[in-house]
């Protein structure tokens, strides 16, 4: 078959290297099934052409036959990518699994091209069911799902699992109440994007307890959107949390309507409003953008408690600045299990946080031994270092890179 | 009653009449120095069949009289005033708390703001608040209307909304109490008065409410003005007026008292406020002051001038002591005896002594048992007394950035230990100890104060008396309360923060003396009483007593009957969980602080 193949690529490129003569060719050129892949990839190797100096040679082109049967002619499908000079390793992505074929390659210069130098053998690329290099990611993954579980099971059971206490959750009860006693009413903004936003899904949550305690308290709740489905899904969540609060009588969904799609003709309609009608608490949720300091800005001044909430890192200042709560990133996230004290709720917020150490931790453990390795010049630190970097966090698998290279040395001799 | 010259007050006589007992006393200016120098007291006469208070203040007084050798009553059964050298007295002043006291319903819109407020308002002017009714109280409107018709208060405080808030929720809790014609404890004939102090702009229609009849209404400044500031001055003044005119008219013999007060008479738990408040703001010191009694327990704080009060109605030592095993649980109780006790037995001990409330120890064993108890019942009074204390709810905060990770949500307690600088005690397991040892680790045991705490007990309840005082002669006042009034246990060195059992905690020395605190010791150090030092204290690092985690403090500290105590236990207060070993430590602590030790002595001596 090698015969063949050697005989076909040759016949292929026979004009060619007998006009053009003069490069010479690479040598020892290997082939190798890519590890971890859906059988894909095949990893071609070779030596570099003996004029692949002073500018003798500028690329290497790569060439492809098919076998699709052991007894078949090999099947040219000619150049099927090149790199440049120096070069020595190229990666066929473009394989099938299950596939034989045969490689070449051939050096270009500009004396012309040389002759294709054949691998010694044929590959035939298969899939890994176990992407080996992902170990780390795999047992990663367990780990927290397992703590998930673990604590979904804990708190089912009855077991305590304490949030810290959010200031901005808090302090909902508190909002409303001002706007009570005031006699003024509570404006809830959940930002301007449509409700397959995370962010405003959460801010819907947050929207359930808000529209809770104000039934409770029998204040007035107005809730201006910038998206008509966010408005429907809010006049969902408001008449459920009347209803659970045993006053659906005083649910009245006129005061949930839609403004405006307009980013800017959105904001100064709130702002009008907040203008006029002066509440005594703004609840502002969801994401939002250039808004959100002109809408803070304005209750301030109209003297509102506002509560905010976002996972907009460049808004987050201003919220903090001009509002008297503001629910950060993740608080904002983990308010629905904070509010409603759901045992899977908790227990999944409860396992994230494992993650989140470990990832931290791998984080804070990387860096001390990145620069304790720089240094002292410890080779070992150095080991270490990389091992987190390529294998726990890369995709070296389990197995440190200094075995695998003294493995393949000992391969090798 | 005509305003006295203070300068001119040489002789004061002063009763407080309280349910069972009148108790008086006669303050005299001696030396230059005002002192109280002669007690006496005599059985309150406010129930039938003398059904005259005055009956038990001329008793109480003649009693002061003869001790003093001063004649105090004339012919006539009254009280002789102006003093001359020989009798009588410049002026003659009362408290009252016979009868059950002042007892008030207060009514608010949002519980944890006007009603908060509204409690604040009643509670500093001495009442007992039966119940609070607010919008968010989880009541329905008809569940509210029943507790308004069971209740027998003397007045009822309405507040609500802002000045130009909220008319509609202020009207609609009128509305509650106006059909409800809640009946006053005293009199039939006798209209409930009501105070209001809301929403200026919902007077007309709160008063078109009430004008149907079987009310009086008072209106006066809303009590909560803004939600930003407090301003319960007028609600205080008028519900003292209307407890002399309306509560104290009704009650046998006070009409006669009243003409012979110099003060207008005050409800005795007002006045221990107000003394205290005045010696917290004289002396620039937070105070806390603590009274338990059989059925109650009042917790009094000054803190930055702030004053708070609260009654825990169901703590107390006698009626109130099944509730209190029940409300602390029987190991909490029990984690402070330093031995084996059988349950049956102790539930017997508490059912007779809720049944036969004068009862008093007869052995050692029942004395820790009654004051393990005291110490629970106090730790869960002034619980609940920090959960009161805080600052406004539905303040607007002031942010900058650099808030982001430290925001702090309103409503926060105003009770700071660290910052304490003296602690009052009164009630009968307090004052009457057999050894002052035991008093003054209950208030640390149960009030855990930390760094440097004054501790003092008012052995005579002298304090009712000094607060009428202080109305008209805050000199005196200061100086009898400093002087005879409170007797200095010592104090009370504590460490806060990361202290590790067996570990050093912190060091001191003072007068030539120095020593170590290890991690869950104590010790007891000898500073007579009237005795003051500079003593330097160096905390380990992580330790705080009072100048920050770690850091050195010098300051003076007074003697008293105990001395210097120096708690090593670090705080919050954690005792073992194992029993025996819970035994062994508390019994540690017992023996570092000598607290039986003249018990033990005598016993042996027997």
């Amino acid at each position: 078959m090698r015969t063949l193949m050697i005989a076909t690529l040759t016949a292929c490129c026979a004009c060619v290297a007998q006009v053009h003569a003069q490069v010479a060719p690479p040598t020892n050129v290997k082939t190798a099934d890519a590890p971890n892949d859906v059988g894909n990839q095949v990893i071609v190797t070779w030596e570099t052409s003996p004029d692949d100096v002073d500018g003798g040679v500028t690329s290497y082109v790569v060439v492809r036959s098919k076998v699709d049967t052991d007894e078949s002619t090999p099947i040219d499908e000619g150049a099927i990518g090149d790199v440049p000079y120096g070069v020595t390793t190229f990666i066929d992505e473009n394989a099938t699994a299950g596939t034989t074929y045969w490689y070449g390659v051939r050096a270009t210069g500009s004396a012309g091209e040389s002759a294709i130098a054949q691998a010694e053998e044929s590959v035939t690329p298969t899939m890994e069911m176990i992407n080996a290099g992902k170990i780390w990611f795999l047992i990663i993954m367990v780990t927290i799902s397992g703590v998930v579980i673990l604590y979904v099971y804990h708190a089912k059971r009855g077991g305590n699992i304490s949030v810290r206490k959010i200031a901005g959750l808090e302090a909902v009860s508190e909002a409303v109440g001002r706007a009570t006693e005031m006699g003024r009413e509570v404006l809830f903004v959940p930002g301007i994007l449509d409700i397959n936003d995370i962010q405003t899904v959460a801010g819907i949550t947050v929207l359930s307890n808000v529209a809770k305690t104000a039934a409770e308290y029998d204040a007035r709740l107005e809730v201006p959107t910038a998206r008509s489905l966010v408005m429907t899904t809010a006049r969902e969540t408001v008449q459920a949390a009347y209803l659970g609060a045993g006053r659906p009588d005083a649910y009245d969904e006129n005061r949930i309507y839609y403004l405006t799609d307009e980013q800017f003709g959105y904001t100064a309609g709130v702002q009008g409003k907040m203008v006029r009608d002066k509440p005594a608490a703004c609840f502002y949720m969801g994401a939002f953008y250039a808004e959100s300091l002109i809408l803070a800005e304005t209750g301030n001044s109209i003297g509102a408690i506002q509560v905010a909430g976002t996972a907009m890192p460049s808004q987050l200042p201003f919220f903090v600045a001009a509002c008297d709560y503001t629910l950060i990133g993740e608080e904002f996230f983990a308010a629905s299990a904070y509010l409603s004290d759901d045992p899977e709720q908790l227990g999944s917020l409860k396992g994230q946080d494992v993650g989140k150490v470990i990832a931290a931790g791998l984080l804070v453990l990387g860096c001390l031994l990145a620069t304790l390795g720089a240094m002292t010049g410890s080779s070992g630190i150095d080991a270490a270092s990389s091992y987190i970097k390529d294998n726990i966090l890369g995709k070296a698998g389990v197995m440190p890179a200094m075995v695998l290279h003294i493995g393949q040395e000992d391969d090798t001799e | 009653m005509t305003a006295l010259d203070p300068e001119r007050i040489k002789v004061i006589l002063a009763t407080d009449c309280g349910s069972t007992t009148t108790k008086a006393i006669l303050i005299q200016y001696v030396d230059g120095a005002y002192r109280q120098t002669h007690r006496g007291e005599a059985p309150t006469t406010v129930e039938k069949p003398f059904a005259d208070v005055t009956m038990g203040v001329i008793n109480s007084v003649t009693e002061i009289g003869e001790l003093a050798g001063r004649k105090l009553v004339d012919d006539d059964g009254r009280i002789i005033s102006p003093a001359t050298d020989t009798e009588g007295c410049d002026i003659y002043i009362s408290t009252s708390s016979a009868g059950g006291g002042l007892q008030m319903m207060v009514a608010g819109v949002i519980a944890e703001m006007t009603a908060a407020s509204a409690k604040r308002a009643a509670l500093g002017a001495g009442s007992i608040v039966m119940d609070v009714i607010a919008a968010n109280d989880g009541r329905r409107p008809h569940e509210q209307i029943q507790r308004i018709r069971d209740l027998r208060p003397d007045m009822i405080l309405l507040s609500g909304g802002t000045d130009g808030g909220t008319k509609d929720k202020v009207v609609q809790l009128a509305e509650l109490i106006a059909p409800a014609k809640p009946q006053p404890r005293f009199g039939s004939d006798y209209e409930m008065p009501i105070i209001y102090a809301g929403n200026n702009e919902a007077q007309t229609d709160v008063s078109e409410v009430f004008a149907e009849g079987g009310f009086d209404l008072q209106i006066v400044d809303n009590l909560r003005p803004v939600l930003e500031r407090e301003n319960l001055g007028p609600a205080r003044d008028k519900i003292h007026d209307i407890f002399l005119e309306h509560v104290m008219a009704q009650a046998p013999g006070y009409d006669k008292l009243m003409g012979w007060t110099g003060a207008p008479i005050m409800p005795t738990p007002g006045a221990v406020g107000d003394i205290l408040q005045t010696v917290a703001r004289i002396q620039g010191i937070n105070v806390v002051g603590v009274d338990i009694g059989g059925a109650t327990t009042d917790v009094f704080s000054v803190f930055d001038e702030t004053f708070n009060r609260t009654v825990s109605a169901n703590l107390g030592m006698s009626y109130s002591i099944s509730n209190v095993c029940a409300e602390a649980t029987m190991p909490n109780v029990l984690r402070w005896v330093p031995f084996n006790m059988n349950e049956r037995e102790l539930r017997n001990h508490v059912k007779n002594k809720m049944i036969r409330p004068t009862t008093i120890p007869q052995t050692r064993e029942a004395l820790m048992f009654e004051q393990a108890v005291a110490r629970e019942a106090l730790r869960l009074a002034y619980k609940q007394h920090k959960e009161f204390a805080t600052t406004l709810k539905g303040v607007q905060q002031q942010r900058t950035v650099g808030d982001t990770f430290t925001q702090e949500a309103g409503g926060e307690t105003i009770v700071n230990n660290m910052t304490l600088d003296l602690l009052v005690a009164s009630g009968g397991v307090l004052s009457h100890a057999p050894r002052m040892h035991q008093t003054a680790m209950m208030l640390i045991d149960a009030f855990e104060p930390e760094g440097v705490t004054m501790l003092a007990k008012d052995s005579i309840f002298m304090m009712p008396h000094l607060g009428v005082l202080a109305s008209v002669h805050p000199k005196a006042a200061e100086e009898v309360f400093d002087r005879d009034c409170l007797i200095y246990l010592g104090t009370c060195v504590a460490a806060a923060g990361n202290v590790k059992a067996g570990k050093p905690a912190f060091s001191w020395s003072f007068n030539g003396m120095s020593g170590e605190i290890a991690g869950g010791e104590m010790e007891l150090v000898d500073l007579a009483l009237g005795e003051t030092a500079m003593i330097t204290l160096t905390p380990v690092r992580g330790v705080d007593l009072g100048n920050g985690p770690g850091k050195k403090v010098e300051r003076e500290i007074k003697g008293g009957t105990v001395g210097v105590i120096f708690d090593g236990r670090g705080r919050p207060l954690g005792l073992p969980e194992d029993r025996s070993s819970c035994q062994s430590t508390v019994q540690g602590w017992i023996d570092s602080c000598a607290m039986y030790r003249e018990e033990e002595e005598t016993a042996a001596a027997v």
